[in-house]
């Protein structure tokens, strides 16, 4: 029977290490859309180290999409919460209520359909996905969860 | 291929440390598969932008080549040039990064200054030379616009690879090797147990057997 100690040791290290890199690029702070409106050049530090930036013309889109006080409810990048195994994604709202949800709106804007809004934020499928993230690519940011 | 057992002692302490090892792959692998379909997702999609740019540069191309030969029929060769070497074009290029699912992407933005002095052309009235230059710019930020859809196809490209191969390797590896030695462990607990209760039972048999004799 063969014993390899040292080498079951790395795979348990890479395990532990691949789980938290699969989420590094998320930011650490979010800004919101007022904000990024007003930089030169609108960008969020991620937990990596690294920089997210904006593309204006996405920005002034979605500012075109929102009323000056729905600019100031919107928090960028709105994350995408993919779940392992299922079908439907997650996008967390900026604020708790359903009926405020500026994500909503957006996305019914982007999407010309209305979406199911939830408590806990707007249910988007993976059928939908590819529409939003054409329109929206560096507005919008990945996140994997179980 | 048959999945090596991977063990250093055979106790329950490490069979406990295995199954956990175990649960935490797996939970991985789930991750990484959904990681792996996000990144395929997006790596589609830039192949049809991409192609989508593309015939739309070559179309800009053909209308600038196009434009520019009309401006030199009419103005000659002389004149178009001499406004070529004194224009300009006030613009400038800002390269960043974006974040899909982990993988870092260039993103390029033209921004035309709209504040720098405007170029003066020999041949200020002509039309043409507006249209030959307009057309021109069109080609620049098409360019610009190419370039960043094939730098991020090049970029998620590599990823898949090396997602795919974490993937396989989990799934082929990994995980069967951990599966194989919980069950090679398993077993040999189950085996211990059912000798000691054998040695038991011959222990009692004995004790009986003696205790028969001594009376």
């Amino acid at each position: 029977m063969p014993i390899e100690q040292e080498k079951d040791d790395v795979i348990a290290r890479y395990l532990g290490s691949e789980l938290s890199s699969v989420n590094a690029q998320l930011p650490k702070k979010r800004k919101t859309l007022s904000h990024l409106l007003h930089e030169e050049h609108p960008r969020v530090s991620c937990l990596d180290g690294s920089e997210h930036f904006f593309r204006i013309d996405e920005l002034r889109y979605l500012a075109s999409i929102l009323e000056d006080r729905e600019r100031d409810d919107l928090l960028l990048p709105m994350i995408i919460e993919v779940h392992s195994g299922r079908s439907d994604m997650m996008v967390r709202c900026s604020r708790g209520d359903e009926e405020g949800a500026v994500e909503a709106k957006v996305f019914a804007e982007v999407l010309d359909m209305p979406v199911s809004v939830e408590k806990t934020g707007v249910r988007i499928y993976r059928s939908q996905l590819g529409a939003m993230r054409r329109a929206l690519k560096t507005t919008t940011q990945y996140v994997f969860t179980l | 291929m048959a999945a090596k057992i991977r063990i250093a002692r055979p106790t329950k302490i490490e069979l406990a440390r295995l199954k956990r090892r175990l649960r935490l792959a797996t939970r991985i692998q789930k991750i990484i598969k959904d990681r792996l379909s996000i990144l395929v997702m997006e790596f589609l999609q830039t192949v049809k932008e991409s192609a989508d740019v593309k015939e739309r540069l070559q179309k800009e191309y053909h209308d600038a080549y196009k434009a520019l030969s009309l401006s030199l029929g009419y103005h000659g060769y002389a004149l178009v040039e001499q406004t070529l070497m004194i224009s300009e074009m006030p613009f400038s290029l800002h390269a960043a990064t974006r974040n899909v699912a982990g993988v870092r992407l260039p993103t390029f933005q033209m921004e035309e200054n709209r504040e720098a002095p405007q170029a003066v052309y020999p041949a200020e009235n002509s039309s043409l030379l507006e249209y030959t230059s307009d057309t021109a710019r069109k080609c620049l930020s098409t360019t610009v616009e190419l370039a960043e859809l094939q730098s991020a196809l090049e970029l998620l490209g590599d990823e898949i690879n090396k997602v795919k191969r974490i993937n396989n390797a989990l799934e082929y590896v990994v995980i069967p090797g951990l599966d194989v030695t919980i069950k090679y462990l398993s077993m040999k607990f189950e085996e211990r147990d059912r000798e000691e209760v054998a040695r038991l039972k011959y222990v009692k048999l004995l004790i009986e057997k003696r205790e028969a004799y001594a009376y």
